[in-house]
């Protein structure tokens, strides 16, 4: 009995400690792409979560509004240029794709049309093998 | 029309239940690593095996949905912010209309999650409208009754003391209000992914696009302006990702399922709105950070169908706030 009550308590500990590290770990992501996402830009209001395994791909369909500069910002992991995002129009051309830039942790974008775009999130595997990532959307105030 | 809808639908459930599976997954692998870890000591012989069995077969399963594409949270489908709406109008030159916005003393009857949560979105949209408007002695009053509204659904994040005491120190500071407001309603959506309700982060948005919708048709009665027709037909693949985030949803009460019914006779409406579009190559300024994205779209949208939209938009709307 003693020792059932002991492995419960190491079990519970274990548990503790290891979701306490992925809630550290998350808040270290969600730092990493907040902080990109300052003013003049505005968040569209949602905050985008997938989690990837090796190669696995995320994507997401969004609306982009002529006369727009919006900013993507993305991030995975404890350092900034793990992941890898393309943006694709609806005839599947491709639009850009921050791996010609070093993974950069963001871009702005200025739509001079509205346009639907698919944007598609990997990880670099070279940086990071498997993790959750963290995307937002922003766009800029008028006149800033 | 109706089918494509379902049979993307249908394309997203199955999504969620594949992230669902490596969520299981990695859950199991967590607590036989647990499990593993509190039986050191003794006999571990044969737990490293049927562990090391158990992994192989569990890295096997992943490695057959390596090169899959999946979702992203549910929430794979991005909806405007009624920022967006509110600068457009703004940008009009037209006076405040406060028979745009939704009265406050509606929420009293709201008594149950699923109104309540609409009312979050679309009390949203209008505290956009009423920002832009720098209408502030209103914007407060609606800013109080989302955090009521927020504390009614047990949404802690995004609408705490802290964000309250900001608000009230950028009162009249229109670029820091828009700036904040946004935050919490993305705070608040990673809240309700991460305590599993995304449904009424679903209902949030709905309130907030119908809202935005409502106001933006309206708006045609008052002026005839070619950049808000555009904008309403540019609303089609909006209204259909905002469906294919609720639909998830559809059973769940009828409540859902009347919201969702009604969506998608809207989109009908949207489905006879011809687009063209034209792809033009982007121009990259690296030193910028910035791409200029030169494709074209043109709206084809008739005063016929212009006016459908706005009379089953103004009915979804007042199903919604009544």
């Amino acid at each position: 009995m003693r020792n059932i009550n002991i492995t419960a308590i190491i079990i519970f500990l274990s548990a503790l400690f290891t979701f306490n590290n992925a809630n550290a770990q998350a808040d270290q992501t969600i730092s990493l792409v907040t902080k990109y996402m300052k003013y003049p830009f505005i968040s569209d209001g949602q905050q985008y979560k997938a989690l990837l395994n090796g190669d696995e791909i995320a994507e997401f369909h969004i609306t982009f509004f002529g006369g727009t500069v919006y900013r993507l910002a993305a991030a995975a992991g404890n350092d900034e240029g793990n992941v890898v995002f393309r943006v694709y129009d609806k005839q599947r051309n491709l639009l850009f794709t921050n791996a010609d830039y070093n993974n950069s942790p963001y871009w702005d974008f200025k739509f001079t049309s509205t346009v639907d775009c698919l944007i598609e999130i990997q990880l670099d595997n070279s940086n990071l093998s498997s993790g959750f990532v963290y995307m937002l959307v922003g766009f800029k105030q008028e006149g800033k | 029309m109706q089918k494509n809808i379902f049979i993307s639908l249908q394309n997203v459930k199955t999504s969620i239940q594949m992230n669902k599976k490596i969520y299981n997954l990695l859950f199991s692998v967590s607590i036989i690593s647990l499990l593993g870890l509190s039986s050191c000591g003794g006999g571990n012989q044969s737990n490293v095996t049927s562990e090391d069995s158990l992994e192989q077969s569990i890295e096997e399963q992943i490695d057959s949905n390596a090169t899959a594409v999946i979702m992203m949270n549910g929430a794979l489908f991005s909806i405007p912010s009624p920022y967006q709406i509110a600068m457009l109008v703004k940008k009009k030159n037209l006076d405040f209309n406060e028979e745009l916005i939704t009265p406050l003393d509606y929420a009293t009857s709201y008594t149950d999650y699923f109104k309540k949560a609409l009312a979050l979105g679309f009390y949203g949209a209008d505290l956009a409208y009423l920002t832009m408007y720098d209408q502030t002695p209103k914007a407060v009053k609606y800013f109080s009754k989302i955090k009521l509204l927020a504390q009614d659904l047990d949404i802690s994040s995004g609408f705490d003391k802290e964000i309250m005491e900001r608000i009230d120190k950028n009162m009249g500071n229109k670029d820091s209000l828009m700036y904040i407001v946004s935050n919490s309603y993305r705070k608040a959506d990673d809240f309700l992914k991460e305590n599993d309700r995304q449904e009424l982060g679903a209902l949030i948005l709905a309130g907030g696009f119908m809202e935005s919708l409502y106001m933006v048709t309206q708006l045609t009665n008052e002026i005839k302006d070619q950049e808000l027709f555009y904008r309403i037909g540019e609303q089609k693949k909006p209204l259909d990702n905002l469906i294919k985030i609720l639909s998830p949803y559809y059973d769940k009460s009828p409540q859902f399922t009347e919201l969702t019914d009604k969506l998608v006779d809207l989109a009908y409406d949207f489905e006879n709105i011809k687009i063209k579009y034209k792809y033009e190559q982007p121009e990259i300024l690296p030193e910028k950070k910035l791409a200029i994205i030169k494709s074209q779209t043109e709206v084809i949208i008739t005063e016929e169908q212009l006016q459908k939209i706005k009379d089953k938009v103004k009915e979804i709307r007042n199903f919604m706030v009544k």
